[in-house]
């Protein structure tokens, strides 16, 4: 379905000093430096896969999405979605496809809702009864009954974003690719993303390509994950297989009458990390879920302490993004001093 | 083609729903145009209240030309006006992004977003300016002629359709060429005067470089013998096709270099 060999995209910029000096020396005298966006990545995905595609702000993200869908032409490297190469079949690469960008709408702005619709019925020509079935389901799935004889401009994000997603499967994609789309929302209308999400993988075995920075969304959603950072790829295979390698570290907040007084508890030595902590009656312990049992370490806590309050934080996304990346340091450090001995 | 012609036809009637909720903006619009244009046309005669020629044309022969300019201009106003916006409106905040996955030509896209409701002004201001000057023009009307005239005034449109398409497109380099397309557009000002009574240079700079010449002197001068233009004003449509492959193979220059950069 998509298959991507050695991509890799770089970025000319101008190179700027600083200040309004700096600005007028680059207005004359201009200096390039290049930037690796993506820095030859591989990857294969099938027809039907659920692919969370994660990392961190400005790791590679968006560029390799916009590759795929044939907006940017890759400096080297090849991609194919569906036997065809995007950046040199664009128009006839975008009927298989189907996306949502985050924030940028692809509604029309003044006209209604329904209205939208109906142009891109026309643009992607879509039969008129496939086009009724599938306005209708989408309807049901999302609630948006209420919603369709509504200019854009007057929805609510999330009232925007479950009409931007039937719009991304109205024509019946191959592939769609999901750029953050539950960012800003409330969890409701999340459930109700998600789910309808999943549902067009099953009923028309739609290929998703996920970004976001929401560990619920993948967890949901994906059964497989590709994590880039620094535009190399980090991970790619099965959800659980990570959460297994490195989502086993369970963090808990405690709430002290007295932090000054705090001493780890001696059972707990070696096995618990204190993590620092700026709030002022608050304490953070961190630990491997698979080695300690949370419960253990909330009975030595509570056998010592006065605990006002506790929270258990799951592991985050971008807490795994690090450790990885941190382990995958270390593992280059450590083949460096094989390699020297 | 047909698949396009339907296409705009169901962008424009979406247009059209929405100005027809907007009604009262759709009139003031409208108006507005209509109300800069006689201001223009007032000061011309003013000036022939107190001379009789400039430089040979009469006021209606002028007031001709000024026609012609002013309806060609408003079928790129109606139907192109969103070139205007290619930069601040799609490359900046990323929406041509969205066009670029559609299986749409992108430039049919940005045109057919738009259907501007002032253009209607302008072509009806540009009508009865016809419609005055014609009658007083010392001119037999036959259906050729007629035909001609509506060849020329579509021609017209047609340049000044190319040359915003070809300032607009350095927006691919620049984000928003704006400013550029505004200043190029200002000159077609000059070319609602016969080009004559201007210095040698700027005649040549209106007809070879910025061809604005032919979106009014040129086309108008082919029905007024003394001109001298008669056959000349033949390559207007010439001209408007050469500058519409030009400004079109410039844009697409304009879209690779986006692909790559991304912008």
């Amino acid at each position: 379905m998509i298959t991507v060999e050695n991509l890799k995209k770089e970025y000319k910029l101008v190179k700027r000093d600083p200040g309004l000096k700096g600005a007028m020396k680059s207005l004359f005298n201009r200096k390039y430096e290049t930037k690796h966006a993506v820095k030859g990545i591989d990857f294969t995905i099938e027809q039907g896969e659920t692919v969370g595609y994660i990392g961190s702000n400005g790791a590679g993200k968006s560029t390799t999405i916009k590759m795929l869908t044939g907006i940017l032409t890759p400096t080297s490297g090849k991609v194919t979605v569906n036997g065809l190469v995007p950046y040199e079949n664009r128009q006839k690469n975008a009927v298989n496809i189907g996306a949502v960008f985050g924030q940028r709408t692809q509604l029309f702005w003044d006209i209604p809702v329904r209205e939208s619709y109906n142009l891109l019925k026309h643009i992607y020509e879509i039969p008129e009864q496939e086009y009724q079935e599938t306005i209708e389901m989408f309807t049901e799935v999302l609630n948006l009954e209420s919603l369709l004889g509504i200019p854009v401009r007057q929805l609510s994000l999330g009232q925007k974003m479950r009409c931007e997603l039937a719009a991304a499967f109205l024509h019946r994609p191959k592939v769609v690719y999901l750029d953050e789309p539950t960012i800003g929302l409330d969890i409701a209308v999340k459930v109700k993303i998600r789910k309808f999400i999943k549902e067009m993988n099953q009923r028309w075995g739609t290929t998703v390509l996920l970004t976001t920075h929401d560990m619920q969304d993948i967890e949901e959603i994906c059964d497989r994950i590709i994590i880039i950072d620094g535009g190399t790829i980090l991970y790619d295979g099965g959800l659980d297989e990570i959460k297994k390698q490195f989502g086993q570290k369970r963090v808990i907040h405690f709430e002290l009458a007295d932090k000054e007084k705090f001493e780890l508890p001696s059972a707990l030595n070696g096995q618990v990390e204190v993590l620092p902590n700026e709030e002022e009656t608050k304490i953070s312990l961190s630990f491997d879920h698979e080695a300690v049992k949370s419960s253990f370490v909330i009975s030595e806590m509570m056998s010592m302490y006065e605990i006002g309050d506790l929270n258990i934080a799951d592991p985050k996304i971008e807490t795994i993004v690090e450790d990885l990346y941190n382990k995958q340091e270390q593992g280059e450090e450590h083949e460096k001093v094989l390699a020297n001995s | 083609m047909r698949r396009y012609t339907r296409l705009y036809w169901e962008f424009a009637k979406s247009h059209m729903k929405v100005m027809m909720e907007y009604r009262i903006d759709f009139l003031i619009g409208v108006a507005s145009v209509m109300l800069e244009q006689f201001a223009s046309i007032f000061f011309v005669k003013v000036v022939f209240d107190h001379i009789e020629q400039i430089n040979g044309w009469s006021f209606y022969e002028i007031l001709f030309i000024y026609g012609i300019a002013a309806t060609g201009r408003s079928i790129h106003q109606i139907f192109f006006d969103n070139l205007w916006t290619l930069g601040w409106q799609y490359i900046r905040p990323g929406k041509l992004d969205r066009l670029l996955i559609r299986p749409v030509n992108p430039l049919f896209h940005v045109v057919a977003d738009r259907l501007h409701q002032d253009g209607f002004g302008q072509l009806i201001i540009g009508l009865i300016i016809l419609g005055t000057a014609i009658p007083q023009l010392d001119l037999v009307w036959g259906a050729a002629e007629i035909a001609m005239l509506v060849i020329m005034i579509i021609s017209s449109g047609l340049i000044f359709v190319a040359i915003n398409l070809f300032f607009a497109t350095f927006s691919f380099w620049m984000i928003d060429s704006l400013p550029i397309v505004w200043a190029v557009f200002n000159l077609s000002d000059f070319a609602r005067y016969p080009l004559t009574i201007y210095h040698k240079g700027i005649r040549m700079f209106l007809t070879w470089i910025i061809p604005y010449g032919f979106t009014a002197f040129y086309p108008a001068a082919y029905f007024i013998d003394k001109s001298g233009y008669k056959e000349f004003a033949l390559w207007t449509p010439v001209a408007a096709i050469v500058c519409c492959v030009l400004a079109y193979a410039f844009w697409n220059r304009g879209l690779k270099a986006f692909a790559s950069t991304g912008s």
